[in-house]
């Protein structure tokens, strides 16, 4: 078996390793969002996996719930919910990093209750004052799962779990750095893939998958058969087969600034300090989401460092249906697109996939024109 | 309205007030003519001197900081600064119907649309894109209740490259027996609330003495003292108040909370209904049905709510703005005036209700419904406003399962006539009442 074919096993919902792990008699917590830091679940010793629904067909449920207009992921999440496929999750962490996840929290609570539930609340902006507040916010959620699971979550641990994970983020970013090649030697399809595999399995054994493949990766002939080189912008996509659809035409996904893409894993917690100060400094201000008010301008020189240093030929803009956040931050990131020559294509989309055909023939445009430059 | 009076303000209204501030202008008018017909009352007056106050800083060279409709200007008003509500613009374009082209070009350039962003704000981008939108010095906001207030003033903020700065609300509570209770959380928004005066001298040269710091708290607590009264004075049977009159406290308060302006129409709506209360008259003769409206208006139909008071002999008693529900606080020291100053912008209308788990939101309504003897819930829910529209099913089965009164839920857009009609409202209003209320 390859090693993509072992990480593609960690892609569905309940795989053999959340099996394993349940198996020894330990805790899986379900988060939603990047923001939660899933080091301090993890040095308890329970299993932080990151929650998806791709496997929703429809969502009545989450459509009398949260409504028609609201995101699909969240519906889909509460549909999901409500037909107990997530009976194998011990409890679930949300924060309000946006509105319709705060309110998917409330409502799965009220509709669909987990053992355990806990809401972290995210500063909206990066200053010492709410850098002091998100730490003070860690600290109570790491007292309240030591008190509800009945363990001990010191220092030590602390530190040597914030060390596994810079250990997996270094090897995400090696193997980014190697798609900046004329010919990437692995395709944005298998990158989703690996990322999808990262959130739902022990992050120990992620790194192993990841070093394995790293080795693998190095060694393999590059992709040159594309005819534009694409970065992916927006949020929570976990689906290979939509990075599939894009790269099926031409478009080669060589980088991103996706919620499971970079801005997943790009910065470190600094391990030079005290660990819970190093967590509220590393996630409160890493690349953000737009959810943060203050980072506008970063995002926009993340993105265009990012065009520049993988050589990018092209922005393709990828949005969840009535996410408010992000049509208001690609509105403003196209603008400078524009300003700068780079062309970009905008598409909506709900989480699971749907539109192929339409999605197929945006595509197929946008990349005649940039083949066309 | 006096014709003397009319024709003073309408004086008071020419001029060139600025290209920016055309649609202000047009505002004025409208608002100036609606109230021609109309009893003068505190409110009219406070209602029209917010828009004349406006080009009057402008040429005095007051800086002007647009700020959101759920935060009082105390502090602005502190530091003489002149606070513009940005939503009594994109708002109060509705009643007129002049935000609809707004809306539209809004859409054209790819700036959301309704579900995706809500039309409270949107306008303001359209407008400014056009030239026509008010023009602020400084833009002020605050991360709650919602994400489409948030991003519309972000992109507001980097397109007309106005400073910014925002404050954070967490979660909280009172109840020391809540999950959400936390005895930091007060200092944590003295201390954004520190920064933002630090912000403000720097930005505008203007300071914050503490005279001016106490005497605005002061005046600040007297007012939420004469709104709590009027609060209470509503729970009578019949309810002494027509269907707006909260909304006047809602007004007062968020433009011109901690002024002499806002002194005189809190204590004019008290006095108001404490005579009406003496005097057993109703604000709907005969009321038959109180309704709670835990939401906002339906602000592009100026006439819903006196159609609801004719038609059914109901009264709405107060919407989830004009109830406002800041308790006044100990401001004998600076320190308690920070303090109160914090509170009031953690339970200032919606960011109360709105800023925590949906069990704030229950809580609210619950006793919204008891203490005010409800017979029925009416929520018109914006498409686009997600917090609120995923609360409303689990706490509507809240209200039937405490209390038994019914609730109707439908989606509608309170600031576009166009996605759900009037007529569209009324007939939903209309069928709940006569069939399941009544």
């Amino acid at each position: 078996m390859s090693i993509m074919e072992k990480i593609e096993q960690a892609i569905p919902l309940f795989n053999h390793w959340i099996s394993k792990w349940k198996n020894e008699g330990k805790k899986v917590l379900g988060y939603f969002c990047s923001y939660i830091p899933e080091e301090i679940i993890y040095a308890a010793d329970i299993l932080p996996i990151r929650m998806r629904a791709r496997e929703c067909t429809d969502t009545p449920m989450g459509d009398a719930y949260m409504t028609p207009t609201t995101c699909s992921y969240t519906r889909c999440c509460l549909e999901l919910a409500n037909r107990k496929q997530y009976d194998f999750i011990d409890g679930i962490i949300s924060c309000n990093c946006c509105d319709q996840v705060r309110r998917l929290y409330d409502n799965l609570r009220y509709k669909t209750p987990f053992p355990y539930h806990y809401i972290i609340g995210i500063p909206g902006y990066v200053s010492d004052v709410t850098i002091d507040w998100f730490k003070h916010e860690l600290i109570k959620f790491k007292n309240n799962l030591e008190h509800e699971f009945n363990v001990n979550i010191d220092q030590e641990e602390l530190e040597k779990v914030i060390k596994i994970y810079n250990k997996s983020r270094n090897l995400l970013k090696e193997l980014y750095w190697l798609r900046k090649k004329d010919n990437p030697p692995i395709s944005g399809t298998d990158m989703i893939k690996i990322l999808s595999a990262g959130i739902s399995i022990p992050n120990e054994q992620f790194s192993e998958l990841l070093e394995l493949q790293l080795k693998q990766t190095e060694e393999k002939k590059g992709i040159s058969d594309y005819k534009a080189r694409i970065m992916l912008i927006g949020s929570m996509l976990d689906d290979p087969e939509y990075i599939e659809i894009i790269e099926s035409l031409g478009g080669l996904i060589v980088t991103d600034s996706l919620c499971l893409g970079t801005r997943y894993f790009w910065d470190l917690v600094d391990e030079s300090t005290e660990p819970l100060q190093g967590l509220a400094r590393r996630y409160l201000s890493k690349i953000s989401c737009p959810r943060m008010t203050d980072g506008h301008l970063r995002r926009v020189d993340y993105m265009m460092n990012l065009i520049k240093e993988f050589n990018v030929d092209g922005v393709i803009f990828q949005r969840m249906k009535f996410c408010a956040i992000w049509w208001a931050e690609i509105f403003m990131l196209r603008k400078k697109l524009k300003e700068a020559g780079i062309p970009f294509l905008d598409l909506e989309r709900e989480y699971v996939l749907s539109g192929v055909g339409a999605m197929k023939t945006r595509v197929q445009t946008f990349m005649e024109i940039l083949e066309g430059r | 309205m006096d014709i003397e009076l009319f024709n003073k303000y309408k004086k008071l209204g020419r001029g060139n007030w600025g290209k920016d501030l055309a649609m202000w202008k047009a505002m004025y008018t409208g608002f100036l003519n609606q109230m021609k017909d109309e009893e003068f009352t505190a409110i009219s007056e406070l209602l029209l001197n917010i828009f004349l106050d406006l080009p009057k800083a402008r040429k005095q060279g007051i800086p002007i900081i647009m700020h959101s409709f759920n935060y009082g200007p105390e502090i602005f008003h502190a530091m003489n600064l002149e606070p513009l509500m940005q939503e009594l613009y994109s708002v109060g374009l509705a009643g007129f119907h002049l935000n609809e082209p707004y809306i539209d070009f809004t859409n054209k350039i790819g700036f959301g649309d309704n579900p995706t962003l809500c039309n409270a704000q949107r306008p303001l981008i359209g407008s400014y894109m056009q030239g026509i939108a008010p023009l602020p010095d400084y833009l002020f906001y605050l991360s709650t209740p919602c994400n489409s207030l948030a991003m519309t003033y972000q992109v507001f903020q980097h397109l007309a490259k106005i400073p910014a700065f925002n404050i954070d609300v967490p979660y909280w509570a009172y109840n020391k027996a809540n999950e959400f209770y936390d005895e930091n959380t007060v200092e944590y928004m003295i201390n954004q609330i520190k920064d933002l005066i630090s912000w403000l001298e720097k930005e505008t040269k203007h300071k914050l003495t503490a005279e001016n710091l106490q005497l605005t708290m002061r005046n600040l607590n007297q007012s939420r003292e004469y709104i709590l009264e009027f609060n209470e004075l509503l729970k009578t049977i019949p309810c002494p108040m027509p269907s707006l009159a909260g909304f006047g406290n809602f007004l007062a308060m968020v433009t011109r909370g901690g002024t002499d302006d806002a002194l005189k129409a809190t204590k004019w709506l008290r006095d108001t209904a404490s005579e009406n209360v003496k005097n057993g008259i109703a604000g709907v003769p005969d009321e038959e049905i109180r309704i709670a409206w835990p939401y906002t208006h339906v602000f592009f139909d100026r006439d819903l709510l006196t159609w609801i008071e004719e038609t059914f002999k109901a009264v709405v008693i107060m919407d989830i703005l004009g109830f406002y529900q800041v308790f006044p606080h100990d401001t004998s020291t600076i320190a308690k005036s920070y303090q109160s100053l914090a509170l009031g912008t953690l339970d200032f209308s919606m960011v109360g209700t709105c800023r925590g788990p949906i069990e704030y939101y229950i809580e609210f309504l619950l006793n919204y419904v008891k203490d005010y003897k409800m017979d029925c819930v009416i929520m018109p829910m914006q498409f686009a406003c997600k917090h609120a529209y995923a609360m409303a099913r689990v706490a509507s089965e809240a209200v039937r399962e405490e209390t038994g009164i019914p609730t109707l839920i439908f989606g509608c857009d309170p600031y576009d006539s166009r996605e759900v009609t009037s007529e569209a409202i009324r007939s939903r209003i209309s069928e709940f009442i006569t069939q399941v209320v009544l």
